[in-house]
C-alpha cells in the first residue's frame, strides 16, 4: 500500500465530520495536503546534503554532492553506457523472473492442485528454500560459469520461490463453499481450476509475483557485484575500484528507479486482473 | 427403475432410511427414515432447531451428500450426485467475487449461443430485480441483492427443484420480510417445486404449502402440518397466529425437544 493509500485510509476510519471538516482555528495556517507531507524530509536532507557538500564539509570522494550525482548519471547517459549498462540489467532481470516465475506457476499450480504433487515435492522445495540464496553462488559459478547463464539462475531461484509458495498455498485455500459451488453445475477438474481456483487464487498470485520480481532485483545486484563485464552492479564495482563514490550512488539510485518503475507496471497489470472485484 | 406414480415434473420422492457422520468421537446419526414426497410445484419449508438434521437433508437433495442409506428420486428417477435439475440456495451467498452480476447468473449456463444465453440472464436478473446492477460487482451489492443475485443464479439453469438452505437467516428483519414475499413472487411466476429450510416458524408458516417439522437426534420428520391459508398470508390473523403456534407447539412438544422448550429452562 503507497503513502498516499494509507492516507486515505486513515481518512475514512475517521468517521466523525468534524476530523474532516478543517476546524476553525486552522484558518489562517498553512495547509499543506497529506502527500507533500512525506516529501519534506528527504527534500530537506537533500538540501542539507547539497550545502554541507558545496561548503566543503563533506569529502568529495566519499560523499559527492546530489548535484554531482545527478551530472553523473546524465554523463552517463549521453556516453550511450547508462542504455548499455541499464539494458543488460533490466534483460538479465527479465529472463531471470521469466524463467523463476514460470516454474514457480507450474510448481506452484501442480502442488496447489495435486495433494500427490504437494505430498512428494513441496518438502524438497521447503528445505532448498530455507538455504539463503546467495549460497547457491559457488555453486552455479562452478556449475554454469562465470558467464550469463549462471547470472540468470540466480535470479530465477530468487523470483522462483515466493510465486511457487502464494500461488501453491492460494490454491489450497479457496474456499471449498466456492468449490461446491462448481460441483453443483457439475464442472470437470479442468474447468474447476479455469473458473473458480485459479480466478480466487489470483489476488494472492500477483503478491507472489510482486515479490519475485523485487528479489529479482535484489539477486541481479547480488550477481552483478560478484562478478560482470556490464550492468549497473558493474558500474558499481567499478565506482568502488576506481574511488568514484558519484559513480555508486548513480548506480543505487538507477536500481531504485528501476526497480520501483518495473513493481509499478507489475501492480497496474494486476489491478488490470483483478478488475473491480473487492480485496 | 421405481415408478412413484409422477405425472408432472418437480415430484421429490424422499427414502432416506439413514444418514451417519462418523468423526473421531464416533459416529453421528444425522438423519433416520425420511419418508416424504413432494409434490410438482409445491412449496415445502422444513423446519427443526439446528442439529436436527434439515440442512443435511436438503445437501442429499442437492447431491452434495452422497454416501447415505436410502434414495432420492426426482420425477421418478434416482438421484446420484448434483445435477442442474436442482437449483440451490445457500445461507452465505456463494457468489463469485470476480464475475459481475450478469456473469455470475450465468456462471451454469453453457452450451447456448451467446445471444440466447445474454437474453435468458437478463431474464433472470430482472426476475430478482436487478436490472440495475448487471454489470456491478457482487462486492457493490447489499446483503438482500446478494441473495437475490443467488436465486437468479439458481433458477438461471431452468431447475425442477429450488433448493434453499436457510436463504434469509442473515438478512436484517425487514429484509428478511421483503425477500418472503420475493421468494413467492419468483415461485408464483415459475411454479417450480421449492424445499427451504429454515429455523423461523413465522418464515415457513408465512411461505409453505406444507411445514414439515423436524426433530433432533436422531434427524426425523416429527410431522408434517398443510398451510391451507391463502395468499398473500397475513402475519397477524387469527388463523396464521394459530398455525405457527400448533408449529411450535409441536416442535416443542414431549419427545421432541420438550426439554429445550421456555418453560423448561
Amino acid at each position: 500500500m503507497s503513502t498516499a493509500e494509507q492516507n486515505r485510509s486513515v481518512m475514512w476510519n475517521s468517521s466523525t465530520p468534524e476530523l474532516t471538516a478543517r476546524p476553525p482555528d486552522n484558518i489562517g495556517r498553512i495547509y499543506i495536503p497529506d502527500r507533500l507531507l512525506g516529501w519534506i524530509v528527504p527534500v530537506t536532507v537533500l538540501l542539507v546534503w547539497e550545502l554541507l557538500a558545496r561548503l566543503g564539509m563533506l569529502p568529495p570522494n566519499w560523499l559527492p554532492a546530489p548535484t554531482v550525482v545527478g551530472k553523473t548519471i546524465y554523463q552517463l547517459a549521453i556516453a550511450g553506457d547508462l542504455l548499455k549498462h541499464a539494458g543488460t540489467t533490466i534483460a538479465r532481470v527479465a529472463v531471470g523472473f521469466l524463467l523463476g516465475a514460470g516454474a514457480g506457476t507450474l510448481l506452484g499450480g501442480l502442488t496447489g492442485y495435486l495433494r500427490i504433487a504437494r505430498k512428494l515435492f513441496d518438502p524438497l522445495l521447503q528445505a532448498l528454500r530455507s538455504v539463503p540464496s546467495i549460497a547457491w553462488v559457488p555453486l552455479f559459478l562452478l556449475w554454469l560459469g562465470i558467464q550469463e547463464t549462471s547470472k540468470i539462475a540466480l535470479i530465477s531461484v530468487g523470483a522462483f520461490f515466493p510465486v511457487y509458495l502464494n500461488l501453491s498455498v492460494a490454491m489450497r485455500h479457496v474456499d471449498p463453499k466456492l468449490l461446491e459451488v462448481g460441483k453443483l453445475y457439475r464442472l470437470s477438474s479442468f474447468q474447476m481450476v479455469r473458473r473458480i481456483i485459479l480466478p480466487a487464487a489470483l489476488p494472492e498470485y500477483i503478491v507472489g509475483l510482486r515479490s519475485g520480481l523485487g528479489l529479482a532485483w535484489m539477486f541481479v545486484v547480488a550477481a552483478e557485484l560478484l562478478g560482470a563485464s556490464s550492468g549497473i552492479g558493474y558500474l558499481m564495482v567499478d565506482g568502488e575500484m576506481t574511488g568514484r563514490a558519484a559513480v555508486i550512488l548513480a548506480s543505487v539510485i538507477l536500481f531504485a528507479i528501476f526497480g520501483k518503475a518495473t513493481d509499478w507496471m507489475m501492480n497496474a497489470v494486476g489491478r488490470k486482473l483483478l478488475g473491480h472485484r473487492a480485496r | 427403475m421405481v415408478n412413484h406414480g409422477f405425472d408432472q415434473r418437480g415430484t421429490v420422492n424422499i427414502e432416506i432410511v439413514h444418514k451417519a457422520f462418523s468423526g473421531s468421537k464416533g459416529t453421528l446419526l444425522a438423519l433416520k427414515d425420511i419418508l416424504l414426497t413432494i409434490n410438482p410445484g409445491e412449496f415445502v419449508c422444513v423446519v427443526g432447531c439446528s442439529g436436527c438434521g434439515k440442512t443435511t437433508l436438503l445437501r442429499i437433495l442437492a447431491g452434495l451428500e452422497t454416501e447415505y442409506e436410502g434414495a432420492v428420486f426426482l420425477d421418478g428417477k434416482k438421484l446420484l450426485g448434483t445435477g442442474l435439475d436442482r437449483g440451490v440456495v445457500f445461507q452465505e451467498h456463494r457468489l463469485l467475487s470476480w464475475l459481475t452480476v450478469h456473469d455470475n447468473v450465468g456462471f451454469g449456463l453453457a452450451g447456448l449461443p451467446p445471444e440466447q444465453r445474454s437474453r435468458d440472464i437478463r431474464r433472470y436478473i430482472s426476475l430478482v430485480g436487478l436490472d440495475q446492477f448487471e454489470y456491478e460487482y457482487p462486492h457493490q451489492l447489499s446483503g438482500g441483492m446478494s441473495q437475490r443475485l443467488a436465486i437468479a443464479r439458481a433458477l438461471a439453469g431452468s431447475p425442477e427443484v429450488l433448493l434453499l438452505d436457510e436463504p434469509f437467516a442473515s438478512l436484517d428483519a425487514l429484509t428478511r420480510m421483503r425477500m418472503q414475499q420475493e421468494i413467492l413472487r419468483i415461485w408464483e411466476a415459475r411454479r417450480t417445486t421449492v424445499v427451504l429450510v429454515t429455523h423461523d416458524i413465522e418464515e415457513a408458516v408465512y411461505l409453505a404449502d406444507r411445514v414439515v417439522i423436524m426433530s433432533p437426534q436422531p434427524g426425523t420428520i416429527r410431522s408434517i402440518l398443510p398451510v391451507p391459508l391463502p395468499r398473500p398470508r397475513d402475519r397477524t390473523s387469527r388463523e396464521f397466529v394459530r398455525l405457527r403456534k400448533s408449529v411450535h407447539d409441536e416442535l416443542f412438544a414431549p419427545g421432541g425437544m420438550a426439554h429445550l422448550a421456555p418453560g423448561n429452562l
